[in-house]
C-alpha cells in the first residue's frame, strides 16, 4: 500500500512531464506557458487545447501555444514590454530605445499587397499528372462506346502541359436496342461505327481556378482546363446491311480532339476529374447497298471493296470522370507564404 | 523472491498502472473540442460572406437544349424562378416552352427513303412492312415537348471563388435540384387500325427532374447560370409501333399503344442570365 502514493507522484510527474514540454513553442514564453497551464486548468480550456493539439502532429506542437496561450500571454506579457523590458533597452542604449508614436502609427495607411490568389493550393509546374478514368459517349444515341482512359501529362508551366492519352473502347462497344427498333419499323438501315482505341499527343492550359467551401465546413480547390491534340482512332463499321458477306477490319484514322476538363483536388497530389473531349476524325461508312453479285470478284458482295460507303466527318464527345494523381507528391512554393 | 524484491516489482507495477491510466486519460483529453478564448471565440467561419442568394427572389430568363435525341431536337425558351429562404435552400420552378424542334439527321434519312419508296411506282414490300409506322411526312408525327414546368426544391452546399486568367475573379456556386416536371408533348395518337392514321395527341407527362447547376456572379444583382436537367419518362418519339405484341409485348402489334412508349433519360442543358432581387444583396457580419 505504501508503494501507491510513490506510484502517483510518479505518474502525475509524467503526465505533467510531457504537457509541459509539448506547449512550449518558443524558449521564451515557458514560464509563461507553464503558468498559463496552471492557472487556468480547472477550466479545461488552455490544457486541453495545447496537449491536444500537440500531440495531432509534429506541426501542431509548435502552433498550439499560438492558441491556447493568447490569453495567459495577454496578461502576463502584457506589461513587459512596455514596463521592464523596453526601459531597459532605453538604458542600456538610448540609440536604440523605440521612440514610435503608437497613435500617429496606427493610423498611417497600410499598403501591404495583397494577391487575390496567395498561394495557389496545388502548383502543378514540372510535375506529372497520371489520369485514369472511365468515358462515356454523349452524341452517339445508337453505338454506346464507354471505355477505360489514361493519359500522362507534364506540367511545363503551372498552366502549360504536353502529354499523352489514350482509351480503349474494343469490348466495350454497345450497338443499342433502338437501332433494331428503327430497322423493323421503318425498313431502313443507319450505319453504325465500332472503335478499338484511340490515342492523341495533347497541350492542357489551365486559365480558371477557385475554390469552394461545401456546407460552410469544409474547402475544396479545382481548377479548369482546355485541352486539345491529335491522334489516331482505330474504328470500323458494324455490318447492319449485309452481315452475311461483310466482315470489317479495324482502320486506323488521325483524329483530332478538344475539350475542357474540371479539377477537384482532395489534397496537393490527388484530385478528381472531369472532363469533356469532342474527338473527331473521318469515318467511312458501311455501304447502304448490297452487291447481288456472289463471290469476291470486281463487284462481288464478298469483296472488301464494296462495303464501303460515304465518309463522314464524325464527333465522338466522351464525358470521363476519372482521378489524377500529380508526381512528385509534394512542391516548393517559390514565395514564402 | 525476497520480501524487498516483491515490494520493489509491486512499486514499479503500480507506477507504469498509474502512469498508464495517466496516458489513457490524457488521450481522452486531447479528442475534447477545441475551445477557442479571444477575440476569435464564438467568431463564424467567415467574415463579411456576401450573401447572394439570402431573402432573394430570383429570376433567370434561360435557354435550354435537348441531349442525345433520337429523331427531334428541342430548343426550350423559359425562366427559372427561386425564392432564397437562406443562402442556401431556395423553392421554386423552371418552366419553359419548346421554341424550336429540329429533326436529327435519322430523321431526314428516314423521311428521304420514305419519300422515296412513296415516289416509286407501285406498292413495294418494303411500303407495304411500314405502311402503319410511316405516314407522308415522318417528320411529322415524331413526339415532341411542348412544354414544361418543374416545381423544384434547390439546394446551394458549394459556394466559391473563381479566378480566370488570373485577373477575373467571380463568385461561384454550385447548385443541386429536385422536383417534379409536367412535361405537355405531342405524340402519335394511339390507334387500333393505324394505317394511314397518323394523326397526334397531347399529354402530360410526369416525372421526376434533377440535376445540378454553377452559378457565376458578374455583379451584386446578376450571375450567368450554366444547368444540366434529367427528365427521365416514357414516350413514343418516333410515332412507331415497336411493342405491344407477343412474349414480354416486345413485339409489333400493328397498333399504337402506350406500350409503345420506350423509356427515355431525357437531358437538357440550360444557360441562364440569373437576375436576383433585390438588387443589394446581404453581407455576413
Amino acid at each position: 500500500m505504501k508503494s501507491s502514493p510513490i506510484g502517483l507522484l510518479v505518474a502525475v510527474a509524467l503526465g505533467i512531464f510531457p504537457a509541459q514540454s509539448w506547449a512550449q513553442a518558443k524558449a521564451g514564453k515557458a514560464t509563461v506557458a507553464g503558468k498559463a497551464t496552471a492557472t487556468k486548468d480547472s477550466e479545461g480550456v488552455i490544457d486541453a487545447d495545447a496537449s491536444g493539439s500537440a500531440t495531432a502532429g509534429g506541426d501542431a506542437a509548435a502552433e498550439a501555444p499560438a492558441a491556447g496561450d493568447t490569453p495567459a500571454e495577454g496578461e502576463e506579457t502584457g506589461e513587459s514590454p512596455t514596463g521592464s523590458g523596453l526601459d531597459d533597452i532605453c538604458k542600456i542604449d538610448p540609440a536604440a530605445c523605440p521612440n514610435l508614436d503608437m497613435d500617429k502609427e496606427a493610423a498611417r495607411p497600410l499598403k501591404e499587397q495583397i494577391f487575390a490568389v496567395q498561394q495557389a493550393y496545388a502548383l502543378r509546374v514540372r510535375r506529372f499528372e497520371l489520369q485514369a478514368g472511365w468515358s462515356q459517349s454523349l452524341n452517339d444515341q445508337f453505338v454506346g462506346h464507354p471505355a477505360p482512359n489514361l493519359a500522362l501529362n507534364y506540367y511545363i508551366t503551372n498552366v502549360l502541359a504536353i502529354g499523352v492519352n489514350g482509351q480503349y473502347y474494343s469490348p466495350f462497344n454497345l450497338d443499342k436496342d433502338f437501332n433494331a427498333q428503327v430497322r423493323r419499323a421503318a425498313r431502313v438501315a443507319v450505319p453504325l461505327t465500332e472503335y478499338q482505341w484511340g490515342a492523341a499527343l495533347n497541350f492542357t492550359y489551365v486559365p480558371a481556378y477557385g475554390k469552394f467551401a461545401g456546407f460552410g465546413d469544409f474547402i475544396f480547390h479545382y481548377d479548369a482546363y482546355v485541352v486539345g491534340g491529335v491522334g489516331a482512332m482505330s474504328v470500323r463499321p458494324i455490318a447492319v446491311i449485309d452481315p452475311d458477306n461483310r466482315n470489317f477490319e479495324y482502320q486506323t484514322k488521325l483524329a483530332f480532339n478538344a475539350g475542357i476538363g474540371l479539377r477537384i483536388f482532395f489534397n496537393k497530389w490527388f484530385a478528381a476529374v472531369l472532363e469533356v473531349r469532342d474527338y473527331v476524325f473521318n469515318d467511312k461508312l458501311e455501304s447502304l447497298t448490297a452487291s447481288k453479285i456472289p463471290g469476291t470478284g470486281p463487284n462481288g458482295a464478298g469483296n472488301p471493296n464494296t462495303w464501303y460507303g460515304d465518309t463522314s466527318l464524325t464527333n465522338n464527345v466522351q464525358a470521363q470522370l476519372g482521378a489524377a494523381i500529380f508526381i512528385p507528391f509534394s512542391f516548393d512554393y517559390r514565395l514564402p507564404k | 523472491m525476497t520480501i524487498t524484491k516483491q515490494k520493489t516489482t509491486k512499486r514499479l507495477v503500480s507506477v507504469l498502472a498509474a502512469a498508464l491510466a495517466l496516458f489513457a486519460f490524457t488521450e481522452r483529453a486531447e479528442a475534447q473540442q477545441i475551445l477557442l478564448t479571444g477575440p476569435l471565440a464564438g467568431a463564424p467561419a467567415v467574415r463579411k460572406l456576401r450573401l447572394h442568394r439570402k431573402a432573394r427572389f430570383e429570376v433567370a430568363p434561360a435557354v435550354s437544349f435537348s441531349l442525345l435525341d433520337e429523331y427531334q431536337r428541342t430548343i426550350f425558351a423559359g425562366a427559372r424562378l427561386n425564392y432564397h429562404f437562406t443562402d442556401w435552400l431556395a423553392l421554386g420552378a423552371w418552366g419553359a416552352f419548346g421554341a424550336a424542334h429540329i429533326p436529327t439527321h435519322l430523321s431526314e434519312q428516314i423521311q428521304d427513303v420514305n419519300a422515296a419508296r412513296r415516289a416509286a411506282p407501285g406498292t413495294s414490300r418494303d411500303e407495304e412492312l411500314t405502311a402503319g409506322n410511316l405516314g407522308p411526312d415522318f417528320k411529322k408525327q415524331l413526339a415532341s415537348m411542348d412544354w414544361v414546368v418543374a416545381p423544384q426544391l434547390t439546394a446551394v452546399p458549394f459556394r466559391g471563388k473563381l479566378a480566370l486568367f488570373q485577373s477575373i475573379y467571380l463568385d461561384t456556386d454550385l447548385y443541386f435540384f429536385g422536383g417534379a416536371a409536367f412535361v405537355g408533348l405531342t405524340e402519335r395518337k394511339n390507334c387500333e387500325t393505324c394505317v394511314n392514321s397518323f394523326d397526334m395527341a397531347s399529354r402530360v407527362a410526369i416525372a421526376p427532374t434533377f440535376g445540378l447547376g454553377f452559378s457565376f456572379y458578374i455583379n451584386k444583382w446578376s450571375a450567368i447560370g450554366f444547368e444540366y436537367r434529367g427528365m427521365p419518362f416514357a414516350w413514343n418519339t418516333g410515332g412507331f409501333d415497336t411493342a405491344g405484341g407477343g412474349k414480354d409485348k416486345k413485339f409489333p402489334d400493328n397498333k399504337i399503344t402506350n406500350d409503345d412508349r420506350q423509356f427515355n433519360f431525357n437531358q437538357v442543358l440550360t444557360l441562364s442570365w440569373n437576375v436576383y432581387l433585390p438588387f443589394q444583396y446581404k453581407v455576413s457580419e
